[in-house]
């Protein structure tokens, strides 16, 4: 039997899912980490401060970060309320 | 890590194969093809891996409005709007430093398109307890300008008077601000302090009673507080808000602006006389501001309250005198999310006080928000608008708006 295009997409596609599933792992390594517990309550103590709490599913990890910063700017966080809450949504994500 | 990758590949490159190729015969012309597939899957995990490890990070945010104006003016037509777009665009490197910029797009009366620049500016991190924002950045005064005036943040369709591009708060300025956060005790406080162009002020020529030719007086007309590119009047103002959260749920702010401002430019068609005193040597006014905000909420409530008063000091324009002018708003407002639903009933008064009667406005407005999603807003909102002064009239409105932030 031969291997057929249709094979060679869907091995392909497989091969690829496999490769940036290990490439999911990789997160960037800034901020430093913080912590979940803390930042789940950070979250909820902060955000509603001005608005509705936005849901972690929203955004990549990526973007938490730029956001997380843009909010620490506006909101008056602390760099360490601020990993906390990136590390929450992150890993709620 | 490249070493660590190839072999992972092979690795995949072989389940792949094994995956798809049970039996054992295949052509040359699909073991090529196979090849060349995985040299693309190579450069595209290298490519994805480069996306998630880069030092630098690009994202755009924002929020958009559309909606539609009934109102009881008889000069003015009910009207669909086409709202605001207000794309935020964000690009950091590391944690070291971040580019913030807004921009407001909109679409004028006559269908031209209208861009502003809200805010642009480097936000250096100093530290855990200290941001440098340097460039154009929104009024730290008050909360609402600073914190809530995006529309899907806004629980109203439109702001409370003054605190608009219209009035006694600071909208936003050229300078530089240090900002942040820190604890004391239990209980969390935020500051920003900063140094700025300032603004400039507009005097307006009050004509003569019964000779629109003939000048009565000079007297200030307004505050121009947006952002200057440049220092017109080279006069700096210094200011800042505290805010102290002694429970997580309260929140108090006092913000205070202090310098001096000049008056730049003239503003009403009134005077009809050629004759038009000059501007240069104009020494400069006092300018200061004085503000207070408070929030509380819980499960269901969100309370606002928040004063702004904003002073300039006596001058002279050639032969007329400029008396101190003071322009003061307030606003105090209530949200009530309903439980179990997506509903949201909100109240607001505001009472705003000009020097010239004919801008003095008091409003009730009523909403009902409906929250399709926590980002994505439907309101509906009534202002009812008075002007305390005889003869003068405001014209209540009904504004629906849809409001999205992304």
């Amino acid at each position: 039997m031969k291997l057929n295009n249709k094979n060679l997409i869907l091995s392909s596609l497989a091969a690829l899912g496999l490769a940036l599933s290990a490439s999911a792992a990789i997160a960037a390594d800034y901020p430093e980490k913080g912590n979940f517990v803390k930042g789940a309550k950070a979250w909820a103590d902060n955000c509603v401060r001005c608005h509705n709490l936005r849901d972690a599913k929203e955004l990549r990890d990526d973007q938490w970060i730029t956001t997380g910063f843009h909010m620490r700017v506006r909101g008056g966080l602390t760099g360490q309320e601020t990993r906390d809450i990136i590390t929450f949504l992150q890993q709620s994500n | 890590m490249s070493k660590t990758i190839k072999p992972f590949h092979k690795a995949l490159l072989a389940a792949a194969i094994s995956a798809a190729l049970p039996i054992t015969g295949f052509a040359a012309t699909d073991l090529e093809l196979l090849k060349q597939e995985v040299a693309q899957l190579k450069n595209d995990v290298k490519d994805a891996k480069e996306w998630r490890n880069q030092n630098s990070l690009m994202h755009m945010a924002g929020y958009a409005n559309v909606g539609y104006v009934s109102n009881d003016n008889p000069a003015m037509e009910d009207s669909f709007l086409g709202g605001t777009f207000a794309p935020i665009f964000h690009y950091q490197f590391r944690d070291q430093v971040m580019l913030e910029a807004e921009l407001e797009i909109s679409t004028a009366e006559d269908g031209s398109t209208v861009v502003a620049m809200e805010y642009l500016s480097i936000d250096w991190i100093i530290n855990d307890n200290m941001i440098l924002v340097a460039g154009q950045f929104l009024s730290p005064i008050g909360n609402f300008r600073q914190n809530l005036h995006p529309s899907w943040i806004n629980k109203l369709p439109s702001a409370a008077p003054g605190f608009g591009h219209d009035g006694a708060a600071p909208v936003s300025d050229i300078g530089f601000q240090l900002r942040g956060g820190f604890h004391i005790g239990d209980m969390k406080a935020n500051y920003a302090v900063y140094a700025s162009n300032g603004p400039e002020i507009k005097a307006e020529i009050a004509p003569d009673a019964g000779d629109s030719t003939a000048i009565d007086e000079i007297e200030y007309d307004g505050i121009e507080a947006e952002a200057f590119g440049a220092d017109g009047d080279g006069e700096k103002v210094f200011g800042g808000r505290f805010g102290i959260l002694p429970i997580p749920s309260l929140e108090i702010g006092v913000s205070f602006v202090s310098g001096k401002a000049t008056v730049t430019s003239y503003e009403g068609d009134e005077y009809t006389g050629t004759t038009i005193p000059s501007l240069d040597g104009v020494a400069a006014s006092t300018y200061d501001v004085a503000g207070m905000d408070v929030s509380w909420r819980n499960k269901s409530f969100d309370v606002r309250y928040e004063y702004i008063k904003s002073e300039v000091g006596e001058t002279s324009i050639g032969a007329y005198d400029l008396a101190t002018t003071e322009w003061s708003t307030w606003y105090g407002q209530v949200a009530y999310k309903i439980p179990s639903t997506k509903f949201e009933a909100v109240l607001r008064y505001a009472d705003f006080d000009s020097p010239h009667g004919s801008k003095d406005q008091q409003q009730t407005m009523v909403g009902l928000n409906y929250l399709v999603t926590n980002n994505f807003i439907a309101k509906l909102g009534f202002e009812s608008n008075d002007n305390p002064n005889a003869g003068q009239k405001a014209y209540d409105r009904t504004l629906v708006q849809l409001a999205y932030g992304f």
